[in-house]
C-alpha cells in the first residue's frame, strides 16, 4: 500500500525555478522520501570495491535509513545484505569495515557463510519441519559494480544501472582516474546539521564566491561543462586555471597537480539522490551519504589513490585528501556551514527560488553555465515527481 | 625519572595551547610549535586501527602550520558558524626519546558551546606529542590529536 502525499501548506510552486522550505523540515515528508525516494526506484552507490577488495572484507553502511552489510565473497562478488539477522534481527556486524571468514550472530548462533547463506543454526531439530536453510539466507539487495564502484537498489523498479548512470558512469570512471585500480587512502565522517536535500543541493554559482580559496587561487575560470540526466543527477567537468605559484600559501605545493596522467581537470558527478564523486588535483573522493533525520545528516568522505602511484605520489594525495576536500578541507569547509544555515533559514515560510541560469519565465536555460546554479532543478524536479506533489 | 622543572614546562606549553584555542588566538597557537619544523596533525583512532592513516588535518611542515592560521583567520572568515571550546586534559604519560625530545601522552575531551550557546561534547581523545624542552621553555616539534571519536558532530574549524 502506497503511503498518501502530505500535504503542503501551499501547493507545490508552478514556477520550476520555486521551491517550497517546509520540504527541508517536516517530519512526515522526510518518513516518504526514505520510502519513496530511498527505497524507491534509484540506485545507490555504496562503496568501492577497494574499500573490501579480498574476500571476507566487509564494510558497513547505511542507506537512507536501512543498516546494510557489504561483504566480498569467495567468489570474488561483493553482495550487500541487511545487517539484520534473518532470524529475530540481531544486527550482524558491529564494526565500520573488518574481515571475516564467516558471519555468527551471537544471539542463537546462527552462522552464514560469506555469500550470505545460512549454514548452521543450532537447535534445529526443533524447528518446524518445513524449515529450509536456503530461505534464511541474509536478505540481500541488487547490487551491480562499475569501474569498481558498487551500487544497490531496493526496488525491482529501478532503471537497469547503465541507463540510470548515464553519461555520469563515464565521469565516474574519469573521475576515478580511468579505471577500477585505486586503493583506499582512508576516510573522514562527519555529521552537518543540514537535511540531507541541503546537503546535496551545491551548484556552480556559489563555488567562487562562498570558497575565497577559489578565486584566491584564481580556480574560477569559468571554463567547464555542465550536464544533468533524466534521473536527477549532475556532472561537471571544469578546466582549471594554473594556480599563482608562491603568491597565496605559504606551502604552495599542497595544490600541485602531480598525476602526469591528466590536464588541469576537476571532475563532479552529483548523482540522485545522495551520493557525490569528486576529483579535484590529485584527490580522488567518493562520498557516500545518509539522513539521520530531517535535520542531520552524515557524511563518509573515502579518498583513494592509484594503484600504479609510487610512495611520493601517494603522500601527496594522502596530504591533498586531508587538507583539501574534507568536512575540515580548505576549498570545502564552507560548504558545512552552509548546510547548517539553509537548514535553520528553512524555518521561514514560503519559498526559495533559483535564479542564475533561469529564464524569464522561472524555467531552465538550455545552455547552464559552469557558475550557474539552475542546473540543479532538473533534479528537483525528479523530487517532486517521485514524491507525488502536484501543483493543486 | 623526568625532573619536575621538565614537566612544568610541559605543563605549561599544553596550557598555553588550549588557552589559544579557546580562545581562538591562532597567533598563540603557532607560537606553541618550535619555529620553522613543528608538525601538526589531527586524526581518528579508526584511521590506525584499519591501518589507513589519513588525518582530519595535516601540517608536516612548518609552513603548513601558517596556512592554517590564514585560513581560519583570513580565507574562512565570515563564513562558518563560530563555535567556542574547551579543553580538559590529562597528562598520562611522559619519557625522554632517543632523540632528546620528551614523549608525553595526554588525554583530552573537547567541549563546544554553539552560537545558540548549547554545550556539548565535540571530541575525545588522546594527544601524542614530541616536546623539545629547553632551560626556560617547551615547544611542540609534533603534536598528534588522535580522536576516539570517529564522526564528528559538526566540522571542525579549528585544529584540536
Ligand atoms: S537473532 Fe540471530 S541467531 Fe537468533
Ligand atoms: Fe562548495
Amino acid at each position: 500500500m502506497q503511503t498518501e502525499t502530505p500535504s503542503l501548506s501551499a501547493p507545490w510552486p508552478v514556477k520550476p525555478n520555486e521551491l517550497p522550505k517546509e520540504i527541508f523540515h517536516r517530519e512526515d515528508i522526510f518518513q516518504l522520501e526514505l520510502e519513496r525516494i530511498f527505497r524507491g526506484p534509484v540506485w545507490h552507490m555504496v562503496g568501492h570495491v577497494a574499500e573490501l577488495p579480498k574476500p571476507g572484507d566487509f564494510k558497513t553502511t547505511i542507506v537512507g535509513d536501512v543498516r546494510l552489510l557489504m561483504m566480498h565473497g569467495k567468489d570474488g562478488r561483493v553482495r550487500v545484505f541487511h545487517n539484520s539477522c534473518p532470524h529475530r534481527g540481531t544486527q550482524l556486524e558491529t564494526a565500520a569495515r573488518g574481515c571475516r571468514g564467516e558471519i555468527e550472530c551471537p544471539y542463537h548462533r546462527w552462522v552464514f557463510n560469506m555469500e550470505g547463506a545460512l549454514v548452521s543454526a543450532s537447535g534445529r531439530d526443533r524447528f518446524p519441519a518445513t524449515f529450509r536453510n536456503e530461505d534464511y539466507g541474509l536478505r540481500q539487495l541488487k547490487t551491480e559494480q562499475r569501474h569498481g564502484l558498487i551500487f544497490s537498489t531496493f526496488s525491482d523498479l529501478a532503471p537497469p544501472l547503465d541507463e540510470f548512470l548515464g553519461p555520469a558512469g563515464d565521469v565516474l570512471r574519469q573521475a576515478l582516474g580511468g579505471d577500477e585500480r585505486v586503493t583506499l587512502l582512508g576516510y573522514q565522517k562527519v555529521v552537518y546539521h543540514g537535511n540531507w536535500k541541503e546537503c546535496s543541493d551545491n551548484e556552480g554559482y556559489h563555488a567562487p564566491l562562498l570558497h575565497r580559496a577559489f578565486r584566491l587561487l584564481k580556480w574560477q575560470g569559468g571554463k567547464g561543462t555542465q550536464a544533468v540526466s533524466p534521473y536527477g543527477h549532475k556532472t561537471i567537468s571544469a578546466e582549471l586555471a594554473e594556480a599563482p605559484k608562491g603568491k597565496f600559501l605559504n606551502d604552495p605545493s599542497l595544490i600541485e597537480l602531480r598525476d602526469p596522467s591528466r590536464v588541469p581537470r576537476s571532475f563532479v558527478a552529483q548523482l540522485f539522490p545522495l551520493n557525490l564523486f569528486v576529483r579535484h588535483l590529485d584527490v580522488i573522493n567518493m562520498r557516500v551519504a545518509f539522513p539521520l533525520s530531517p535535520h542531520a545528516t552524515e557524511v563518509h568522505y573515502a579518498y583513494f589513490s592509484r594503484q600504479e602511484d609510487d610512495s611520493e605520489m601517494c603522500a601527496h594525495r594522502r596530504r591533498q585528501a586531508a587538507n583539501l576536500l574534507g568536512p575540515s578541507g580548505f576549498i570545502s569547509l564552507e560548504d558545512g556551514a552552509v548546510f547548517d544555515r539553509l537548514h535553520e533559514g528553512s524555518y521561514t515560510p514560503g519559498t526559495v527560488a533559483f535564479q542564475k541560469g533561469v529564464t524569464d519565465d522561472g524555467g531552465i536555460e538550455s545552455v547552464q553555465l559552469q557558475n550557474d546554479e539552475a542546473s540543479n532543478l532538473f533534479k528537483w524536479q525528479v523530487y517532486q515527481s517521485m514524491m507525488g506533489f502536484t501543483h493543486d | 625519572m623526568i625532573e619536575f622543572q621538565t614537566l612544568a614546562l610541559v605543563d605549561t606549553l599544553q596550557a598555553a595551547y588550549i588557552r589559544s584555542l579557546n580562545s581562538k588566538d591562532m597567533k598563540g597557537w603557532l607560537a606553541c610549535f618550535a619555529p620553522g619544523n613543528g608538525q601538526y596533525e589531527c586524526r581518528t583512532s579508526e584511521s590506525d586501527e584499519q591501518d589507513l592513516h589519513l588525518p582530519l588535518m595535516l601540517d608536516d611542515c612548518y609552513a603548513r602550520l601558517q596556512d592554517r592560521v590564514l585560513f581560519i583567520t583570513e580565507v574562512w572568515s565570515g563564513t562558518y558558524t563560530d563555535y567556542a571550546t574547551r579543553h580538559f586534559v590529562q597528562r598520562i604519560s611522559a619519557q625522554r626519546g632517543a632523540d632528546g625530545l620528551y614523549q608525553v601522552t595526554t588525554n583530552f575531551m573537547v567541549a563546544y558551546t554553539t552560537a545558540r550557546r548549547q554545550t556539548e561534547i565535540l571530541v575525545a581523545g588522546r594527544y601524542e606529542d614530541d616536546i623539545a624542552v629547553d632551560k626556560t621553555a617547551a615547544t611542540f616539534v609534533r603534536k598528534r590529536a588522535i580522536l576516539d571519536t570517529i564522526t564528528t558532530p559538526r566540522y571542525l574549524v579549528y585544529p584540536i
